[in-house]
C-alpha cells in the first residue's frame, strides 16, 4: 500500500498537518510510525485506514478488510461487550455463524470472557481497549492499524500485541503501528517512520534484522525443550499451539503440535 | 449495510435520547387533536407539516447518538458511501416508526371521523393520502436533520440553529403566495391540497417536488460529509 505524496490539513484555512508525505508498506510488512505528542501521527494512521482523505495526494492498493483500533475506544455505547463485538463482526460483513465463532474465538484469546456481558460504558480503559482490539480482528484484516495499542493494557495484554501483528504478517497482511514511548522494540524488523514537521521520514530496517515467521510441528513431549532451544538460538517465540486448538482461518495447515517462532 | 442499520437503530433506540423526540411527536399529536374532529386526510396534512420538524430533530438525534471514533469505525468497515446511506436508512426506518404512530393516533382519541357529508373522502382513501402526505415531508425531514448532524455542523449550537432555521424555512416559503415556495419541501402546499380537492397532476408534481427537494438536500449532505472526511 502506498501514500503518495499526501498532504492534510482539517480546515480549508488551517495549517497542514501532514506535507507530502510519502510511504510505503507492503504485505508482510509492519511500520511503526515514532513521533511526539501532535505532530500527526494518529493523522498519518486514519489516512492509511481511510478513516481521513487525503487533502491532496492519493493512497493506493489499500486492502478490502481494514482493522482499524483507534486510540481510545468509543466506550460511550449501550451495548454488552458481546453484543457490540457481534454487531461488529456482522458489519465488518461475516454471517451471523461467523461472527459469532469470531467473538468467540477473539473473547476468549483477549481475556473478555468474564465481560462478555459487561456494558461498554462500565469497562475500564485497559478492558476497552481490548473490545478495540478484538473488532479490529473480527474479520482477518488484510491491513491492522493500531494507534498506540499499548496504551492501557496491562503486563499480559501488551505481550499479547506483537503476537497479534506477527499473525495478521503471516497471514500476508500490513501492520501500521503508532507508539510514542519505546515499546516498538518488542516489534523487532518494523520498518520505521518518524512523523515531524508535517513530513514523514523512513528509517528501513537493515538485513539482518528483517525477519521471517516459521510454523514448525514439534512432537508434543518436546515443546518445552524446543522453545527454549530456539530461545537460546535467539529466535523469538510468538506462539505455541495445542493439539486440540482448531487450526484458525488465519493460520491453516498446522500439525498435531505446532509452534511459531521467529 | 444491513447490519450497520440495525446496529445504528439499535444504538438510538436503547439510549434515553430517543424518548424526547417520540414525546415530542405525540405532544404535537395530541395538541393537534385536542381541539375537534376532523376528515382525516385534511388532518392528516396538517400532522405531518407538524411533525416534519420532529422528524428531522429525531434523525439529528439518531445521527448524533453514536460516537465520533464509532462512526469513523463504520466507514473503515463498510466504506463512507455505504456509512452515510446506513445512518440516512436508519433514521428513515426510525421515521416510518413515527409516521406510523401519527396515522393511527387520531384514531385512538377520536380525533377523525368518517365521511359525514355526501362528497366526503372514505376512510380508507384518507387514510391512503394521510400516509402519502407522511411519507412526502419524511425524504425532507431526514435531509434537513441529516444537515444539522454533527458530522456536517461539529458544534451543537450550529446543529441546532440549522434544525431551527430549516424547520422555520419550511413554514415560511410554504405560506400561500409565497415567491420561492420551490426552495423549501412541499409540506405546507401538501397539506393545503389535502384540505381541498386533489387532482392526480398536482400529486404527481407534489411527490416530484418533495423527492427533487430531498435529492438536492441529500447531495449536499454528501458533499459536506465528503469534504470533511
Amino acid at each position: 500500500m502506498w501514500l503518495e505524496d499526501v498532504w492534510l490539513r482539517y480546515h480549508r484555512r488551517g495549517p497542514w498537518v501532514l506535507r507530502g508525505a510519502t510511504v510505503c508498506v507492503g504485505p508482510g510488512e509492519a511500520a511503526v510510525v515514532l513521533g511526539r505528542n501532535g505532530v500527526g501521527k494518529s493523522t498519518l494512521l486514519q489516512i492509511a485506514a481511510g478513516v481521513l482523505r487525503p487533502s491532496r495526494g492519493r493512497v493506493t492498493g489499500r486492502p478490502t478488510v481494514v482493522g482499524w483500533v483507534p486510540e481510545r475506544f468509543p466506550a460511550d455505547q449501550p451495548f454488552t461487550v458481546g453484543g457490540y463485538l457481534t454487531a461488529a463482526g456482522r458489519v465488518a460483513g461475516l454471517s451471523r455463524a461467523e461472527a459469532d465463532q469470531a467473538v468467540r474465538r477473539w473473547v476468549d484469546r483477549l481475556g473478555l470472557g468474564p465481560f462478555h456481558a459487561v456494558r461498554l460504558p462500565q469497562l475500564s480503559k485497559g478492558t476497552a481497549q481490548k473490545v478495540g482490539l478484538a473488532q479490529a480482528l473480527l474479520r482477518p484484516p488484510g491491513l491492522l492499524v493500531l494507534d498506540e495499542p499499548w496504551e492501557g493494557l496491562d503486563a499480559g495484554a501488551r505481550e499479547l500485541v506483537p503476537e497479534l501483528v506477527g499473525e495478521v504478517l503471516a497471514d500476508g497482511g500490513s501492520v501500521l503501528v503508532s507508539d510514542h514511548r519505546g515499546e516498538t522494540v518488542r516489534l523487532p524488523g518494523a520498518r520505521e517512520w518518524t512523523v515531524a514537521d508535517g513530513s514523514v521520514l523512513e528509517r528501513a530496517p537493515s538485513g539482518d534484522t528483517a525477519v521471517a515467521v516459521v510454523e514448525l510441528a514439534v512432537p508434543a513431549a518436546r515443546v518445552a525443550d524446543a522453545v527454549a532451544r530456539l530461545r537460546a538460538d535467539g529466535h523469538h517465540i510468538l506462539r505455541v499451539r495445542g493439539h486440540s486448538d482448531p487450526p484458525t482461518a488465519t493460520r491453516p495447515g498446522a500439525g498435531p503440535t505446532s509452534e511459531v517462532a521467529r | 449495510m444491513t447490519a450497520l442499520i440495525q446496529f445504528r437503530l439499535a444504538g438510538f433506540l436503547r439510549t434515553g435520547r430517543a424518548m424526547a423526540p417520540a414525546l415530542a411527536g405525540l405532544l404535537t399529536l395530541a395538541v393537534l387533536y385536542g381541539g375537534g374532529r376532523a376528515q382525516p386526510a385534511e388532518a392528516y396534512g396538517v400532522s405531518a407539516v407538524v411533525l416534519f420538524p420532529v422528524l428531522a430533530w429525531q434523525t439529528k438525534i439518531l445521527l448524533d447518538v453514536e460516537p465520533d471514533v464509532q462512526r469513523r469505525l463504520a466507514l473503515v468497515a463498510v466504506g463512507p458511501a455505504r456509512e452515510r446511506a446506513a445512518g440516512l436508512l436508519a433514521a428513515a426506518a426510525a421515521g416510518l416508526g413515527l409516521v406510523a404512530v401519527a396515522l393511527v393516533f387520531p384514531w385512538l382519541v377520536g380525533g377523525v371521523v368518517g365521511p359525514t357529508h355526501p362528497g366526503d373522502r372514505s376512510i380508507p382513501v384518507g387514510l391512503a393520502l394521510g400516509l402519502w402526505a407522511h411519507l412526502l415531508a419524511l425524504p425532507g425531514a431526514v435531509a434537513l436533520g441529516a444537515l444539522a448532524s454533527r458530522a456536517v455542523t461539529r458544534s451543537a449550537g450550529y446543529g441546532v440553529a440549522v434544525l431551527a432555521f430549516g424547520a422555520v424555512l419550511v413554514l415560511v416559503l410554504g405560506r400561500t403566495g409565497s415567491v420561492v415556495p420551490w426552495l423549501a419541501p412541499p409540506v405546507l402546499p401538501t397539506a393545503r391540497a389535502l384540505a381541498g380537492a386533489l387532482s392526480g397532476p398536482a400529486a404527481l408534481s407534489l411527490t416530484g417536488w418533495a423527492l427533487a427537494w430531498a435529492a438536492v438536500a441529500l447531495a449536499g449532505y454528501a458533499r459536506a460529509r465528503h469534504r470533511r472526511a
